[in-house]
């Protein structure tokens, strides 16, 4: 059994593989899981993973990521970057080896591109989180709809502006003040997403995108990434997962050396 | 001239100041090694610079004020960066004397000499008085090219170290006599030191960081800075007693092509395997990062800087992704 822990800026997301590769999900908010769970033992953060994990679970490797860990090392896990983390668990879950990664998690976006199974070029989102899950789930606050509801709408999109994830908000309600339409109002957060990371995909373009992170969900940019790029997107199942199933990935590797690449 | 102690904003024909009897001041190093550096750019701020402005101006312009002996300033108009222009006017408006240098965009012999000669006039000296001070810089110069040298070429010096030798050969901390004998107490202390064993050899690019963590964070995941290209630059490494040309072949103030020619020489004789290309927040050069990307070819990560001191959270997931890379 290897575990995996992806400490993400909203939720703390746990794998767990068994020898035949086989996986289980756990999902903790972020800030409930460092309070009530961990305890600092010697500037590392230690956590009972055996009240968190069914009974019995005793993995033989930990791994973790995430941006949690620049500020809390886990006591008894490597960590390993982010995003080698989610790049093995892309590779891993989709069976494919040259693709473009676009992960869009909790507060950032991260665009990998990968040849041969391996990371050779990466770009991360500037220091605003315009193109993340918190900005949908802000915008969808405003609109008063669920992010399902907000996930369904593509076709003519109102136009925002994508500079600002806090400003946009006044920018909507302006939009709205206007008589738009819900699916149009929609359409357009959805729309700002694309445009915002269009630069960095096109930048490490390949003919193949695999989509991960908790906005992977959103159906409607699934549809506008395909559409506007005219490439394949694939979304792994469960793709907020991704990052922890890559540290499952490399705990199996740590403990089975003769399995590295190389 | 009247005052001692010249202010200046990026590395100028130091020569002139010094032959002058002047102290020279690099406003970069005096801003950085304060104990508040962030202090200096809230500072800035409060009296009116805009948030969305580079930090290093904002920066300088605190640290004038705060040094009240530095009344006179040799500002770089043109090669350096264009906020210099009101970084000059707010100064000039409390009293500052400004004294305006500008390289050749496209590095003229003719002009850079007339600009040069412009300077001499302005601090009262001739050829023979700025030869005479480029002969003992020169001295200096020479011994920190060794310690560059000795980053790349036996592995003996750190990131830090070799940023940090180069970085101040811009005014040799306004004492040569003492900036010598400390570049010679670090090469002493190098004999018989044991080779450092980081696996990967990084290019840093771009204008000093603005985070002085930077190269530790580096050497504690395994991987060694060998080149620093503007600190390198500072030193004027180039064989020729001719000042004029040794500020037409210095990189740093002309375009991203000719500053191309030294990193793509540098990066393939240190046997580098990634490149750090770092661009301050709000600066032009981020721009050029594009250019960068498409002429050399080797992995590149562009780094992005704001405030002093520390990296941050993200830099330094980048930063880990980065190393990761090129294992």
């Amino acid at each position: 059994m290897y575990c995996g822990i992806d400490l993400g800026s909203r939720n703390v997301k746990i794998a767990l593989m068994d020898e035949e590769g086989r996986l289980e999900f756990f999902k903790f908010d972020t800030i409930a899981f460092y309070r009530e769970h961990g305890r600092l033992e010697e500037g590392r953060l230690a956590v009972d993973l055996s009240v968190l994990l069914p009974a019995g679970t005793k993995p033989r490797t930990v791994v973790s990521t995430g941006y949690g860990r620049q500020t809390v090392a886990l006591k008894g896990a490597r960590v390993i970057p982010e995003i080698k983390a989610h790049v093995l668990g892309a590779v891993h879950l989709t069976g494919l080896s040259d693709f473009t990664l676009l992960d869009l998690g909790g507060q950032d976006s991260k665009v990998a591109l990968v040849r041969g199974g391996r990371l050779i070029d990466f770009q991360t989102n500037d220091k605003c989180a315009a193109s993340t899950g918190r900005y949908l789930e802000n915008m969808a606050v405003v609109l008063n709809i669920t992010l399902d509801e907000l996930s369904r709408h593509y076709e003519n999109p109102v136009d925002l502006s994508s500079t600002c994830a806090i400003f946009g908000e006044t920018e909507l309600i302006g939009k709205v003040l206007e008589g738009h339409l819900i699916p149009s109002l929609a359409a357009g957060v959805n729309y700002t997403i694309f445009k915002r990371i269009r630069p960095m995909l096109l930048r490490l373009f390949s003919d193949t995108l695999v989509f991960t992170g908790g906005v992977a969900q959103n159906a409607a940019l699934r549809k506008i990434l395909a559409k506007e790029l005219g490439v394949r997107v694939v979304v792994p199942e469960n793709p907020q997962y991704t990052g922890a199933v890559g540290c499952c990935v490399e705990a199996k590797l740590t403990a089975m050396p003769h399995l590295q690449r190389h | 001239m009247k005052s001692r102690r010249v202010g200046i904003t990026t590395t100028v024909p130091v020569e002139v100041i010094y032959a002058a009897g002047c102290i020279p001041v690099d406003l970069n190093n005096v801003f950085i090694t304060d104990p508040n550096p962030r202090g200096l750019v809230e500072e800035a701020e409060l009296a009116g610079y805009p948030r969305n402005v580079c930090a290093w101006i904002k920066g300088l312009y605190s640290t004038v004020l705060r040094h009240r002996d530095i009344r006179t300033l040799v500002a770089v108009t043109q090669g350096d960066c264009s906020n210099t222009h009101a970084l000059m006017e707010t100064l000039e408006l409390v009293g500052v004397e400004v004294i305006p240098f500008a390289y050749p965009f496209g590095r003229d012999r003719d002009l850079l000499a007339l600009q040069m000669e412009k300077l001499m006039d302005r601090f009262g000296v001739d050829w023979a008085a700025v030869n005479r001070a480029r002969e003992r810089l020169d001295q200096i110069r020479r011994k920190v090219w060794e310690i560059d040298r000795l980053t790349w070429q036996e592995n003996l010096v750190g990131g830090w170290d070799n940023h940090l030798y180069q970085v101040n050969c811009s005014d040799f901390k306004g004492d040569p006599d003492a900036f010598e004998q400390e570049v010679d107490d670090f090469l002493a202390r190098l004999k018989g030191a044991r080779p450092r064993r980081e696996k990967i050899r990084l290019a840093y690019i771009g204008v000093p960081p603005i985070m002085d963590d930077l190269y530790d964070y580096l050497e504690e995941r395994g991987a060694r800075v060998v080149y620093n290209e503007t600190q390198r630059q500072f030193t004027l490494p180039f064989e020729t007693e001719d000042l004029v040309e040794r500020y037409r072949l210095y990189s740093y103030p002309y375009g991203i092509f000719y500053r191309l020619e030294d990193i793509i020489r540098e990066v393939e004789r240190r046997r580098v395997h990634g490149v750090i290309h770092y661009a301050q927040s709000f600066c032009f050069r981020q721009i050029e990062d594009l250019i960068v990307r498409q002429r050399l070819k080797l992995p590149i990560l562009t780094l992005e800087g704001d405030k002093p001191n520390r990296l941050d959270a993200r830099t330094r997931m980048r930063l880990d992704a980065f190393i990761e890379m090129l294992q």
